[in-house]
């Protein structure tokens, strides 16, 4: 297998031209970026207002509307299904089309879905805020923004493979395994998670333990699936080489599918022991699949990394998603099972793994992909208008990830402390003196949002260039 | 890896399986657990919710309580122990005072043997009997049974290599009661304890120990288990303690609250209801130092027309009354039915000797 742009051009006869492909992805590709990097600002404010709340009490008091207990799940599903589902539907959809050369099937349906995707998010955020959240982490969104939300997805989704389906270049790339892994993954946990949960109501505990479940194949699989189809196809791309291994690819993408299902469930305590156990396990044994896939990168960029890394802005974002997805790995592996665990249950610490995993793992990859893409698709250009608001995108998100990993870890490795041992005070140690901590992950969700708004910015300038050139000015 | 559907049916099989272990298994495992009942009641743990309390567990969903709180009482070690309440009295009950001294001293030689049974590393004197008493024909025989007992113990402890302490001995334990014979153990141990000192006359009952630090915290007598949640849904476990755990709040003593706390009067339940609601009002009243949010909105300040809302309540700095609305008195009431002290068979607790109880009383409807 070869790196994509060394696949032998026309393949197929039928094959469409580049720019027929690029055309018809830029309706609802940049659509979804654009609305996906709104939802990411968006997100990351409701995040960075709730987390004050956490030790400024009185900020925002007295209307329900905002109390932390809903603000806090709407930041978190508003980055969830706002920001990183409706990014991936425009990285895959992008990638179909790049890396099988096929026209996207139904542009203006996949942006009328799109559409209504948002639609049902909007609709999801202000039933949380209203107070109809179901309670289940990942699943807050009340069944009339559910319903909507899978019935838009399934047109976007359905779309998506017959484009795959459709394509002129047969070889499946590494990229599309995830692309596709993904793509199913997501209804089938969705659909599983919501008919037990708001349809079948499976009986006490179980409704935790499925929720966990599907908390963590989004995270797990979907998610960081979706980010790994990013690295696969920009590494090698960026350095111009073929991929390291084929075979390492393959066995590290089966093992994650294969392991990825049953990891994160250690929150759970009020459940059989052998839950989170086995779960445990799970956060060990994928340690193995993350480094066969993130050393098969390596490899392919060894030697070339330091003059990428000054090169290409999409490069610098892939190589720390890249590295935080190892450090993540490693560290629910440490802190997943056992003491460990348990020293970290119910912490900041472990609460944080959501907030890397979607802006950090998965986040900094579609954020550097987009940086890609946009350009392509609206000025016909490598690059967006403006390299300092690349830097600045670049760098605040970064500095955003730092703070707000080191600011939830240290809080949570205090509470964990405290925790421990009966005879500390909680109120005093694990609730006021976190505060320092907790103002770092503020910071952070600051610096995240600063990140979207300079992408924003870019893409708006962008676009307006694109305007520029083709109606022959706005003016 | 070039046929997409492979690729699919493969995906597939992967997420069936984690499926089958972590959606199905569980339900398999739990889908039929029912509250269990209470020995010598004609209650079930857990009970069904009153009507007010149900609704207050729609408050804590729609208000996100779970966000900061967590309902999952946790356990590191579950011990068991052994404990004489009654030396009881048998055949083997002999009175060591003279008989027309007018006081007793009931020795029951059965259960020093059991005693010493239970705990090899006590050791065991032999009773001093007045002289006019060992030739009673009733306690001769007793007396000889216990020396051939003495003796057989002796034998069994040197085989099995048993040094007994001289300086501490089971007599002494069983002069006081009532007395921990055995405490932290393995619950085989302490099972065989409770037969050993039964058998012998006395009354002996099973001490459980849960231990680890939520619980030395006061926030609940046992784990939580499965089993608490059967009547919820949703289920609001929580993942998070940026405040205290909630799972035994109902039943929690003043002092093990964040911001400790002491009853003023002896109308315990009234008091409880009254405290959740100042907090729910503004927790800084009882915690300065607290994060909790106030939940103001559930207070009216003028007396409300609806009937069932008019018990005002007297807030501390403040010189006018507030009154709870329907959904506050409904949170409390969720609140105070949080309980973990009730054992189950999967997590006992010590029969309850006697702590200060306070009945979870909801608010008049
Ligand atoms: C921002 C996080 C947060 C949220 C949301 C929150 N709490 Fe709290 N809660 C705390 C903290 C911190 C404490 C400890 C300080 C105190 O006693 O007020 C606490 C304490 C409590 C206590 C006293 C428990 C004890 O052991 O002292 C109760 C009762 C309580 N909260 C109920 C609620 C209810 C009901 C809600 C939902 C309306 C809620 N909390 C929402 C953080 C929170």
């Amino acid at each position: 297998m070869t790196a994509p742009q060394i696949s032998p051009p026309a393949a197929c006869a039928t094959a469409p031209s580049a720019v027929a492909v690029e055309a018809s992805c830029r309706l609802p590709v940049l659509f979804f970026a654009f609305s996906s990097a709104t939802w990411l600002l968006f997100g990351a404010v409701l995040a960075l207002l709730s987390s004050i709340q956490v030790y400024q009490p009185a900020f925002m008091e007295g209307c329900p509307w905002v109390t932390y207990g809903r603000l806090r799940p709407a930041a978190v599903n508003s980055l969830v299904y706002g920001f990183a589902l409706q990014a991936s539907f425009g990285l895959a959809l992008w990638l179909i089309a790049r890396l099988g050369r096929v026209e996207l099937t139904s542009p203006l349906g996949l942006f009328i879905a799109g559409k209504f995707w948002n639609l049902a998010v909007t609709v999801g955020v202000i039933g949380i805020l209203a107070g109809d959240a179901t309670g289940f982490d990942l699943l807050e969104f009340p069944l009339y923004a559910a319903l909507p939300l899978f019935a838009s997805y399934a047109c976007i989704g359905a779309w998506a493979l017959i484009t795959l389906k459709a394509r002129t270049e047969r070889t499946l790339y590494v990229s599309l395994w995830f692309v596709l892994a993904s793509l199913l993954w997501f209804p089938w946990i969705l659909s599983s998670a919501q008919g037990l949960l708001l349809g079948w109501r499976v009986p006490g505990v179980v409704q935790a333990i499925v929720a966990g479940w599907f908390g963590n194949n989004l995270l797990q699989v979907v998610l960081i699936g979706m980010a790994l189809a990013v690295m696969f196809y920009f590494v090698p791309k960026v350095v111009g080489r073929p991929l390291h291994s084929q075979s390492l690819a393959q066995n590290g993408f089966w093992l994650l599918l294969l392991i990825g299902g049953w990891t994160g469930l250690s929150q759970l305590s009020a459940v059989p022991a052998w839950i989170p156990a086995v779960s445990g396990a799970a956060n060990v044994l994928l340690v193995v699949p993350v480094i066969v896939l993130i050393y098969n990168l390596y490899r392919t960029a060894d030697g070339e990394i330091a003059e990428a890394w000054k090169r290409s802005g999409v490069f610098r974002f892939v190589t720390v998603a890249a590295f935080l997805l190892l450090l993540v790995t490693l560290r629910n592996a440490v802190f997943g099972i056992g003491s460990g665990a348990r020293y970290t249950q119910f912490t900041y610490f472990a609460g944080a793994r959501t907030d890397i995993m979607v802006l950090g793992v998965f986040g900094l990859s579609a954020l550097g992909a987009l940086h890609y893409i946009v350009p392509r698709l609206t000025v016909a250009q490598d690059e967006l208008p403006s390299d300092g608001l690349v830097d600045l995108a670049f760098w605040a998100s970064i500095v955003g990830l730092i703070s707000l990993a080191i600011g939830y870890s240290l809080a949570g490795l205090t509470q964990g402390a405290v925790g421990a041992t009966a005879d500390r005070n909680f109120l005093g140690e694990a609730v006021t003196g976190v505060a320092g901590h907790l103002k770092l992950v503020t910071f952070g969700y600051g610096a995240i949002g600063v990140g979207a708004l300079a992408f924003l910015v870019n893409f708006a300038l962008a676009l307006r260039r694109c305007c520029v050139a083709c109606c022959g000015g706005v003016r | 890896m070039n046929h997409g559907p492979l690729i699919a049916a493969g995906a597939f099989v992967s997420l069936a399986f984690s499926w089958a272990a972590l959606v199905m298994a569980p339900q398999v495992q739990l889908g039929s657990l029912a509250p269990a009942s209470i020995p010598n009641t004609s209650d079930v743990h857990p009970a069904n919710r009153p009507g007010l309390a149900a609704q207050g567990a729609e408050v804590y969903r729609s208000l996100g309580c779970y966000q900061c709180h967590t309902r999952q009482v946790r356990q590191d070690a579950l011990l068991y122990g052994v404990r004489l309440v009654d030396r009881g009295s048998n055949a083997s009950t002999i009175n060591l005072e003279l008989p027309d001294s007018g006081r007793t001293n009931l020795v029951n030689f059965n259960l020093l043997i059991a005693l010493a049974k239970s705990r090899a590393d006590l050791g065991i004197t032999p009773v001093a009997v007045p002289a006019v008493l060992a030739a009673d024909t009733n306690v001769a025989p007793v007396l000889k049974e216990f020396a051939t007992e003495l003796k057989l113990l002796k034998q069994f402890d040197d085989k099995a290599q048993v040094v007994r302490s001289t300086s501490k001995t089971v007599n002494e334990l069983a002069a006081a009661l009532p007395v921990e014979v055995l405490e932290r153990t393995g619950p085989d141990e302490a099972e065989r304890a409770v037969k050993l000192l039964n058998d012998a006359g006395g009354k002996a009952e099973l001490v459980i120990y849960n231990l680890g630090p939520d619980i030395e915290r006061g926030w609940g007598a046992r784990r939580s288990v499965a089993r608490d949640f059967v009547n919820d849904s949703p289920v609001l476990l929580g993942s998070l303690r940026a405040g205290p755990d909630l799972a035994c709040l109902g039943s929690r003593a003043p002092e093990k609250f964040a911001a400790a706390w002491k009853f003023a009067s002896t109308n315990l339940a009234s008091e409880m209801e009254q405290r959740l609601l100042i907090h729910l009002y503004n927790p800084r009243l009882v915690a300065p130092a607290s994060t909790c949010p106030s939940a103001k909105y559930l207070f009216a300040t003028k007396q409300p027309d609806q009937r069932f809302a008019g018990e005002s309540l007297q807030v501390p700095g403040s010189d006018k009354p507030v009154y709870p609305r329907h959904d506050a008195r409904a949170l409390v009431a969720y609140l105070l039915d949080q309980r973990l002290d009730v054992g189950l068979p999967e997590a006992p607790v010590t029969k309850p000797s006697g702590p200060a109880k306070i009945a979870a009383a909801p608010a008049k409807p």
